[in-house]
């Protein structure tokens, strides 16, 4: 037929259309994802941010210079002194590994960049990366159109960009595409029930292991998701297929990475896989069985299997959890177990729960962080449900699951971004739809062509039609099939239909609904409008909030911008007039930086491992001067850093982190008690301050010689004037103090060449020079 | 009441063993691998217990290699079983290389982890 | 010509400067002594002649000598410092409390002598050095039962002493047979004090008083607490001597006889001879000066140290120590040095083996612990200068090739992970070509 073939080459040439413009479309989310992520290097310069990346960037720095043999049996003797660390066994290498292959690969082509730029330019182009596998993502849950919006929310959300800005070389830069690669995957597997994306989909698993500790998301959300398919009925072959490979390869994978290693077999949080693996062979056992034997036989057999099996599953099942329990934790991690229980980490591990990333976020951190989407996740969800299919059954599960964690800890923000961005992107898409359809439908002249286009979504903004035919065809079909349930099918978007399914198509398309033009045409201006503050509140964050890097500070005064240097500098001193082998102490904040950028060997880094390590300094910053000597001497220390932000107002130095010292020193030291340092339960530093604390040690070091500055001592953090103002140190001398006084080194003096008697010292009346040296001296400080 | 679920037992093992019977060759044959790796694994785990867990690397892939092949080989009996309508369109060539790829990848992350 | 010989004479005095105090050669060379008055260079000839006759250079001044100055240019002029001028006030030139601190504090040695008149910049100096005078400045020590017999009636202020420390290296290996002549005043060491060593006692029956005046209330210093002579070795081995007696190295009493009070022994001469000569060897570093050097560790079977160990290594450690005779460097041998292998706490702790020429060496397996260790040889032996020395190595732990290549009792799941792939193998043929 003339018409038929005429429409079909329409389509044809339509679709054509559609591809290529998709194809450009995506170029364009992943040069847009790149280029938000690059302000801090046009601000600032392109430098590593923050404190973990710095470790990262050693680690890949050996790795380039060393290989990666070295790189899996490297054991650390500079840092944790005096034990070492073993970091081959305690890092997770998948970030390292790809930025030094992406090294290796420029270099090969002799693009010369160094390491560094290679380092700090990972995070955005992974994070390019992650945008398309969002598109591919959400195409899998709802259709293109969905999965371009999908994209480019997820390429600028402003959750995501603050943990993958050039400079952030953290695990999470690729962990999240990761982390999305591996969802599509399973959902791919799940609709299409092939075993090649199913071993796909394990070794993308693998590579979320190899990246970020948060896999155990993974491994926890999709036996859920398999428990909820199996329990509301929506059991299919295709689910097997997506599930058993996965736990088993997967298990296997993760075992591989050393940092897993038993743990993947061993610990509470991979045993929902192992129950759920279970649990799925017995159904599939049951449909086999059901399959191939009569409705009555069936019955008798389900009496009998239902009597003895039983017997035998609560026998095991009760062995297992007498193990479990037998372990204090109940095999759980410490933080795993804070994540269950939010308030687990302020009781028991005080070291998990001073990091100010594992607390709990506000509310305004919310709209800070995912914006508008916050209003458009619910509408999202509520078009899931129309149909519902396996695919966005496991949206659902996934936005659920990540917004209650999103609420435990600040971090999993992160985790919720990409789940929120799909549930919005699909919300957008599918509103879009309605709105273009009511306008195309009360147009003129468009109306006649409802029959045949029936199938077409061709909005005016962005449309996508797959190629293949005929395996979307059987998609749509097999989806459609399980959700019995579902009468209403009018905000369905069918992506191709057949010539022959038109006819049923338009009996359905006749009860679609059409709003009126007015209507819609304001409301489609509205959303663009919603789209555009998006798109200014991302850009702003972006550019404002989140590309600080954090070790060099700026502040724009009445007389221009300020820029205080003072880690860098204080790292450099330390790096040129410091024996290579000296050990530094600090607080295990700086840890990784003192390494990676003044090469020297420190106490405690960030990777807080040990926390009778950690206990010890901090025991030793809040004593006294001489037991703190004793301390850091039997460490083998020879200078200590402390960051002081009073004359600048710098508010994250030490003094304000002091509490954290006193608490985890007293944990494990149990001398060190906190209301000794607080006075009527304030934490005060004044004149009001207790003994205790104007004796320790880091209020020695901190406030050494500020009352030099300006006569008063006056703290522009705490806001008041000083307690103790002439502070004499006996056993550590002043080395190095940086430009505006944010950190200062001390050395550990010696000890004394001879003992002194227990005479006083009588004051002779000739020994003229040196009495008149010490009154002199005397009336300027007054020792306490 | 015994007799009566004895009976019931009896009529279901046999209605069990007809249909099964009718069952295509292929699809017997796969049945019996994995038969082979189900019961290759029992051995292993049997052997664990009595020596003890000592290179818990090698029980781990020997024991998930056996389980590994087993689900894998249920997979394409799902796939190739043709009273399997999701699976009618799937070419059976393209199931056994899909088959093929997963044993593939099975085996040398075994062989890796291993020891 | 004849400012030629000058100059040629000058040029070669300048190895002979050279080979003053150095660590090569660890004898003093140049001695200061200051004193009160110049009387004491007759009245005190035979202490001064042996040390002349020793070798070293003995440069006599008066303690207010206003051109007084022991460093010019930032170096020492001299090696060691003997304060006999008890009753000085105030030093001359630019000598002063601080700058013989800072003397000893580099590293040299000093023998300070007091009397009753001792003045407070002696007394603080004592204290510096952990050392307490009496701090009633008119009291000297009595002992009616421990006196020194004469002719004359005395008040017991000349006392005997033979409460003498019990070390061959302090005192020299002859034992002093007669005792010692003493008048002067008394001092005290803390006894917690690790560095200070009595070397004299006063006996069981002695007391700091005046002798002129009746007690009033208990002497604050009696007995065994007093301390006659004292020395201390500092942490960078300095050597001080201190006592309360200038009358002890006079040559009255260096030549007197001795007879203790209850006592029948008459000796013709006196201890003080030997015993000041003694002493003073072991001051200036004739005696006890140890030296370590050549620490040296290596896997067994090679030679080159290494950079890391790995754990459960085996190990070869030596290290050389040297005694100073006065002249040269004598192997030292004794039998109880030993070397720790430490990590917050000693891990290995080994006795070292000699071979009598000054080498000592063990060797040991390195622990199954990694982390960064330290081969730790502390010495410390009353009356020698102090080893104490450190070499940091780090312990890694195997890699991950080092294990054991196949282990006996796995080889059933060798045998069931091929098995599983020759199943595979097999049953991909069968499944194929399966009509």
């Amino acid at each position: 037929m003339a018409a038929a073939a005429e429409t079909s080459s329409d389509r044809t040439l339509r679709n054509a259309f559609g591809s290529v413009l998709s194809f450009f479309i995506l170029l364009l989310i992943g040069v847009l994802a790149f280029s938000i992520r690059l302000f801090s290097v046009i601000k600032y310069e392109s430098v590593i941010h923050e404190f973990d990346p710095y470790f990262n960037y050693r680690v890949t720095q050996f790795l380039t210079k060393n290989g990666i043999y070295d790189f899996w049996n490297w054991f650390d003797d500079r840092t944790w002194y005096p034990l070492g660390r073993v970091i081959g066994g305690t890092v997770y290498p998948g970030l390292t590994l790809t930025a030094g292959t992406l090294w290796r690969i420029l270099n090969s082509l002799n693009i010369p960049l160094s390491v560094e730029t290679v380092c700090v330019f990972t995070a955005p182009i992974f994070s390019a990366f992650a945008s398309w596998a969002t598109y591919l993502l959400t195409k899998e849950v709802k259709g293109a159109g969905a999965g371009l919006t999908a994209a480019v929310l997820l390429a600028m959300v402003p959750s995501y960009i603050s943990r993958s800005v050039a400079g952030s070389y953290d695990n999470e830069a690729v962990a999240i595409f990761a982390l999305i690669i591996t969802f599509y995957l399973y959902i791919k597997t799940l609709n299409t029930g092939s075993l090649f994306y199913a071993t796909l989909n394990a070794i993308a698993y693998f590579y979320m292991v190899c990246s970020w500790g948060g896999y155990t998301f993974i491994i926890n959300l999709i036996p859920m998701h398999v428990l909820l398919c199996i329990v509301t009925g929506r059991y299919s072959s295709r689910l097997y297929i997506a599930y058993a490979p996965l736990v088993v390869l997967g298990t296997l994978l993760a075992s591989l990475v050393p940092v897993v290693g038993f743990n993947a077999v061993l610990t509470s949080e991979h045993f929902a896989s192992f129950l759920v693996f279970i649990i799925i062979h017995v159904v599939a056992l049951v449909y086999y069985i059901k399959g191939i034997l009569s409705a009555k036989m069936f019955k008798v057999a389900v009496t009998l299997v239902v009597s003895i099996g039983l017997v035998v599953c609560c026998a095991v099942i009760a062995v297992l959890i007498a193990l479990v329990a037998s372990s204090p934790t109940m095999g759980w991690s410490g933080r795993s177990l804070s994540l269950l229980d939010p308030t687990y980490a302020s009781k028991y591990i005080p070291i998990i729960a001073s990091v100010s990333e594992h607390q709990p976020p506000t509310w305004p951190s919310y709209f800070m962080d995912i914006n508008v989407l916050a209003f458009l996740v619910p509408a999202g969800i509520i078009a899931c449900f129309l149909p519902l299919s396996d695919a966005s059954s496991f949206a659902i599960l996934y936005i659920v699951t990540s917004v209650y964690f999103s609420g435990v800890m600040v971090r999993l923000m992160l985790v919720f971004a990409p789940a929120a961005c799909i549930m919005s992107g699909i919300a957008l898409s599918q509103a879009f739809d309605v709105f273009t359809r009511s306008i195309k439908f009360q147009l003129p002249g468009i109306s006649g062509k409802s029959e045949f286009d029936a199938g077409d979504t061709s909005s005016s903004s962005v449309v996508a039609a797959n190629d293949a035919a005929k395996p979307d065809k059987s998609e749509e079909t097999l989806k459609e099939r399980p959700s019995r349930k579902n009468k209403k099918k009018e905000k369905e978007q069918v992506e191709k239909a057949s010539v022959e399914k038109a006819s049923t198509k338009s009996k359905k398309e006749k009860r679609l609904l059409v709003l009126p033009l007015e209507a819609s045409v304001i409301a489609l201006l509205l959303l663009v409008f919603l789209g555009a503050f998006y798109v200014v509140h991302c850009v702003w964050a972006a550019a404002e909030a989140y590309s600080a890097p954090s070790i060099v500070l700026t502040s724009h005064s009445h007389d221009g911008l300020h820029v205080f240097d003072d880690f860098r500098e204080a790292y450099a001193w330390l790096r040129h007039n410091t024996e290579v082998d000296d050990k530094v102490a600090s607080w295990w904040d700086y840890g990784y930086q003192t390494t990676a950028m003044a090469n020297r060997t420190v106490i405690v880094d960030n990777n807080t491992w040990n926390n009778t390590h950690i206990a010890t300094v901090g025991t030793a910053m809040s004593s006294p001067e001489k037991a703190a000597w004793e301390i850091f001497n039997s460490l083998d220390v020879k200078y200590v850093l402390v960051v002081f932000g009073g004359l600048v107002g710098y508010p994250s130095d030490d003094i304000n982190k002091f509490l954290w010292m006193v608490r985890i020193g007293g944990g494990v030291f149990p001398h060190i008690k906190e209301p000794d340092y607080l006075r009527d339960g304030q934490y005060r530093i004044d004149s009001q301050a207790t003994p205790t604390m104007l004796n320790c040690l880091m209020y020695k070091l901190s406030y050494y010689r500020f009352v030099d500055v300006d006569g008063k001592g006056f703290d522009r953090v705490r806001q008041t004037e000083i307690g103790k103002k002439y502070i004499k140190l006996t056993h550590f001398e002043e080395v190095f103090t940086t430009h505006h006084w944010m950190v200062r080194i001390y050395k550990l003096k010696p000890p004394r060449n001879r003992i002194r008697g227990k005479t006083k010292k009588s004051k002779t009346k000739t020994s003229a020079t040196s009495s008149s040296r010490k009154s002199v001296a005397r009336k300027k400080n007054p020792w306490h | 009441m015994a007799r009566s679920t004895s009976k019931d037992a009896q009529a279901l093992f046999q209605s069990l063993r007809s249909a099964y019977v009718a069952t295509p060759s292929s699809l017997k044959i796969i049945d019996l691998y994995v038969c082979f790796a189900v019961f290759t694994a029992i051995i292993q785990v049997v052997y664990m217990a009595v020596v003890g867990s000592f290179p818990f690397n090698s029980f781990l892939s020997g024991v998930l290699s056996c389980v590994g092949t087993a689900v894998l080989a249920v997979c394409l009996r799902i796939q190739v079983n043709k009273e399997n309508k999701e699976f009618k369109d799937l070419p059976p060539e393209r199931a056994f290389a899909d088959f093929v790829l997963c044993n593939l990848v099975l085996h040398l992350v075994i062989m890796n982890f291993l020891g | 010509m004849v400012k030629l010989c000058v100059l040629i004479a000058a040029v070669s005095l300048l190895p002979i400067l050279c080979l003053s105090f150095s660590p090569d050669n660890p004898t003093d060379r140049r001695v200061l002594v200051l004193l009160d008055d110049l009387s004491l260079k007759s009245s005190h000839s035979i202490f001064f002649n042996s040390i002349k006759s020793r070798g070293f250079d003995v440069d006599f001044k008066l303690a207010d000598d206003p051109k007084l100055s022991l460093q010019r240019y930032g170096q020492y002029l001299y090696d060691a410092l003997i304060l006999f001028s008890p009753s000085t006030d105030r030093f001359g030139g630019s000598l002063d409390l601080a700058g013989v601190l800072d003397f000893v504090d580099s590293g040299h040695d000093l023998i300070l002598a007091a009397d009753e008149s001792a003045s407070d910049l002696i007394r603080n100096i004592a204290t510096e050095c952990g050392v307490d005078f009496d701090e009633d400045s008119s009291a000297i020590v009595i002992d009616h039962k421990s006196y020194a017999v004469s002719e004359t009636e005395g008040d017991h202020t000349l006392i005997v002493s033979d409460d003498f420390i019990q070390s061959d290296v302090i005192l020299g290996s002859t034992k002093v047979e007669a005792p010692v002549l003493y008048k002067g005043i008394a001092h005290s060491v803390n006894a917690a004090n690790s560095l200070v060593l009595k070397v004299l006692s006063a006996s069981p029956s002695a007391y700091s008083a005046n002798p002129s005046s009746k007690l009033s209330s208990p002497p604050l210093l009696s007995g065994s607490a007093i301390s006659l002579v004292s020395v201390v070795q500092a942490r960078n081995n300095a050597r001080i001597t201190i006592t309360g007696s200038l009358d002890m190295f006079s040559n009255r009493l260096l030549r007197s006889g001795v007879q203790k009070a209850g006592d029948s022994n008459k000796y013709s001469k006196s201890g003080n001879e030997q015993f000041v000569t003694e002493l003073s060897r072991w001051v200036f570093h004739e005696r006890g000066h140890l030296k370590a050097v050549n620490l040296r560790h290596h896997k067994v079977g090679e030679t080159d140290e290494p950079a890391i160990y790995r754990i459960n290594d085996d190990l070869e450690f030596s290290v050389e120590i040297y005694e100073w005779s006065g002249k040269s460097w004598e192997p030292y041998v004794t039998n109880d040095v030993q070397v720790q292998f430490y990590m917050m706490s000693p891990y290995v702790l080994k006795t070292l083996s000699t071979d009598q020429k000054g080498l000592y060496h063990t060797s040991f397996k390195v622990p199954d612990v990694y982390g960064v260790f330290q081969f730790k040889v502390e010495y410390q032996r009353l009356g020698y200068t102090a080893l104490s020395l450190s070499k940091q190595i780090p312990v890694r732990p195997f890699r991950h090739n080092e294990y054991e290549r196949f282990i006996p009792t796995a080889f059933p799941y060798y045998g069931a992970s091929f098995t599983t792939m020759a199943g595979f193998f097999i049953f991909s043929i069968v499944y194929l070509y399966n009509k």
